[in-house]
């Protein structure tokens, strides 16, 4: 007999999603993996409006990763203006960035990930079960938080970073602050890592993926210009169009993407097995894993984050010292001449791989733009697993099932608002 | 007291205002435990809304048949309903450009398969349910969310002054952008709360928090012409969180 089983809407994720599983027998026949939130347009609210609006507008399109939307829109917005920006406040984005990846690994691997370890519905459950857990989770992201807080401003959608430079830099008592804030939580981070150690991904193997990252240059593992796929070819950012291809979506309001006409998977994991710089610390703790991680399906993508919890307290540490120790002074943002131009950027947020392109006119004003995100890049292989881990669990119950396929899909940590808005004006 | 259950629900939105709460990183172990959370589907494995629920709390504009499911499910089964942040409030972001045509913006970024769309202009809560308290702000701050829990353990809303960014900033003795560096800021046409963030880093107030009661929107207006801003760019500017500003407040 045929039937339908449907999960809606996916829990402990952001945003709304669906999985629709068609059964013939009790052979899985089709799954459907769909993302039913509601459009709103970004690229079209962006045309129109001046570079100066676009970060601030753009940064909405997602709360959990506002922070790395607007410094992926400053980037491709001063390539396309020609803007330098000066050693300061370079500093300033990236540690804002690690704040970013803080608080949002965190927020993922403590308050969406950690119920199904200890077997609860959500944070109540774990405020009975594993109290010490939660506290620590939280702790770390509050951590990532306050970097985000003390640099940016605000928690979310922070304001201080704009084109050109930014608002007014973080006072001494602040990065002192920070500081300590962060050398307290450092000890945590590396227990994160041996908690979310202790929790393996059971069941068969799924296929190893094709991974896809910015090919990191310099000390920070997060930016870059060109995106690697692992063989020794890169290639540079703006050629983005040639690799990634757009598919329409048969249902659910987003658009895949097919990278070399395969799923590829981008994130903490595909950051690790495509070489990232690491901290010592970091190392460390992915030479423990190596065996965990390496070629590994998404399921180690938890671990992979916790690794890179590590990473951004420690890098983030390293950046406040450097901070601390030049003393800058306020720079004022000299006036910026608008002209025409393109901008491509990439950087690499939480989730993985975020491309931002933008046109301008010679007003600057914005006439075209494009966003790819990471959850976009990586739907293809969401169901390329939902299928496999179907097939490897025939016979199953629908509450085994569920279960099973909401655990796939949260390893990915996907971010839904922002993965409904891609597309080319 | 028997604890207040309450739900916590996204419409068309970022989960910023969901988010708040889950940045109260301090607060939140004791929250979990003050309230029942029946329904939050960003952070509880629960897919139903049952109700009853003492307390909903909705993020997000209305812009889908579903999102209008989701709110009218949760009005149904909620004593008080409370729009949280400024697009289930005012319409937000997604709203700024509800007078171009929805189709056009979409066909911008679907192309042919934007025909199938199923949404229309979002709005805010009130357009279509009752809304018993509104927490504004894109993000909420957190302070004005702990509040408003706080307050419903004793089975009230908070008072949240009324008045206007500028209050606070001039209280923080910033420097006036609007008058004294001449840039474009909304501190005088927009709601406090936020203790001035922005300007008081030196970026001008975007209007994130929405209109505060009796904005003197034709001065405002009158003055940004004055200092040489377009009208395009001042209307560009204003309507990025609300979009039905009264420009000539002629009515």
């Amino acid at each position: 007999m045929n039937r339908v089983l449907e999960i809606r809407p996916l829990t402990r994720v952001e945003g709304h999603g669906r999985i629709e599983v068609r059964f013939a027998g009790t052979k899985a026949e089709m799954v459907s993996l769909s993302f039913f939130e509601a459009p709103r347009f970004f690229e079209a609210l962006l045309k129109g409006k001046s570079y100066e609006e676009v970060p601030e507008i753009i940064c909405r399109i997602c709360s959990l990763c506002s922070t790395v939307h607007r410094i992926c829109s400053l980037f491709a917005i001063e390539k396309a203006l020609d803007i330098r920006v000066s050693e300061q406040v370079g500093l300033y984005r990236e540690l804002i960035l690690h704040g970013g990846h803080i608080q949002s690994h965190a927020l993922h691997l403590f308050c969406l990930v950690l119920p199904d370890c200890f077997a609860v519905d959500g944070i109540s459950g774990l405020a009975d079960k594993a109290p010490q857990e939660l506290k620590r989770g939280l702790h770390i992201k509050a951590a990532g938080n306050l970097i985000q807080e003390i640099v940016g401003g605000r928690t979310i959608h922070p304001v201080t970073l704009v084109p050109g430079g930014m608002g007014k830099p973080v006072s001494r008592e602040g990065l002192l602050k920070l500081k300590e804030t962060l050398q307290g939580v450092l000890p945590e981070t590396r227990r994160a890592f041996e908690l979310f150690r202790s929790f393996l991904p059971n069941g068969e193997k799924l296929d190893t993926p094709r991974y896809l990252s910015v090919h990191p240059e310099g000390a920070s593992p997060f930016f870059g210009d060109s995106l690697t796929m692992g063989n020794a070819e890169t290639i540079p950012v703006e050629l983005y169009t040639n690799l990634l291809r757009e598919k329409m979506p048969e249902t659910g309001n987003a658009k895949a993407v097919l990278v070399n006409e395969e799923p590829a998977t981008v994130g903490a994991l595909a950051r690790l097995n495509l070489g990232m710089n690491l901290t010592p610390m970091a190392a460390a703790a992915f030479e423990e894993c190596r065996m965990l991680v390496t070629d590994a399906d998404i399921r180690a993508n938890n671990l992979a984050q916790a690794v890179e919890l590590i990473l951004a307290v420690e890098r983030s540490l390293e950046i406040v010292d450097i901070l601390i120790e030049a003393d800058f002074s306020r720079e004022e943002t000299t006036g910026i001449v608008p002209k025409k131009g393109q901008g491509i950027a990439a950087v690499e947020a939480p989730r993985g791989v975020l491309i931002h392109n933008y046109s301008f006119d010679d007003r600057g004003i914005c006439r075209g733009a494009d966003i790819v995100t990471p959850t976009v890049i990586n739907q293809a292989a969401m169901e390329r697993d939902l299928i496999a881990l179907a097939t490897h669990m025939e016979g199953a119950d629908d509450e085994e099932l569920t279960g099973a396929f909401e655990r796939l899909v949260r390893a990915y940590d996907p971010c839904i608002s922002c993965a409904v808005h891609l597309l080319r004006i | 007291m028997k604890k207040p259950a309450i739900a916590i629900a996204g419409l068309t939105a970022c989960s910023g205002c969901q988010l708040t709460l889950l940045n109260c990183e301090e607060e939140l172990p004791e929250i979990a435990q003050r309230f029942i959370i029946d329904y939050f589907p960003l952070g509880l494995t629960e897919r139903a809304i049952t109700g009853p629920i003492d307390v909903a709390f909705v993020e997000g504009a209305v812009s889908t048949p579903s999102d209008l499911e989701i709110l009218m499910k949760l009005r149904n089964c909620s004593r008080s309903l409370v729009a949280l942040g400024t697009c289930a409030l005012w319409g937000g972001i997604a709203a700024m450009k509800n007078q171009e045509s929805r189709k056009d913006l979409a066909k911008t970024v679907y192309g042919f398969a934007a025909d199938d769309l199923k949404s229309f202009n979002p709005q805010p809560l009130h357009r279509f349910v009752k809304v018993d308290f509104a927490i504004t702000g894109c993000p909420p701050e957190k302070g004005e969310l702990l509040t408003t829990l706080a307050a419903l353990l004793r089975g009230t809303f908070p008072v949240f002054p009324r008045y206007p960014v500028c209050s606070e900033c001039r209280s923080r003795e910033n420097l006036c952008l609007l008058i004294e560096r001449d840039k474009m800021c909304l501190g005088p046409l927009v709601q406090a709360g936020c203790n001035a963030r922005c300007p008081a880093v030196g970026i001008g107030c975007e209007g994130c928090r929405g209109p505060v009661t009796e904005a003197n929107v034709a001065a405002e207006m009158e003055l940004l012409l004055k200092k040489g801003f377009s009208r395009d760019e001042i209307v560009s500017r204003m309507q990025r969180f609300y979009p039905e500003w009264d420009y000539e407040q002629s009515s």
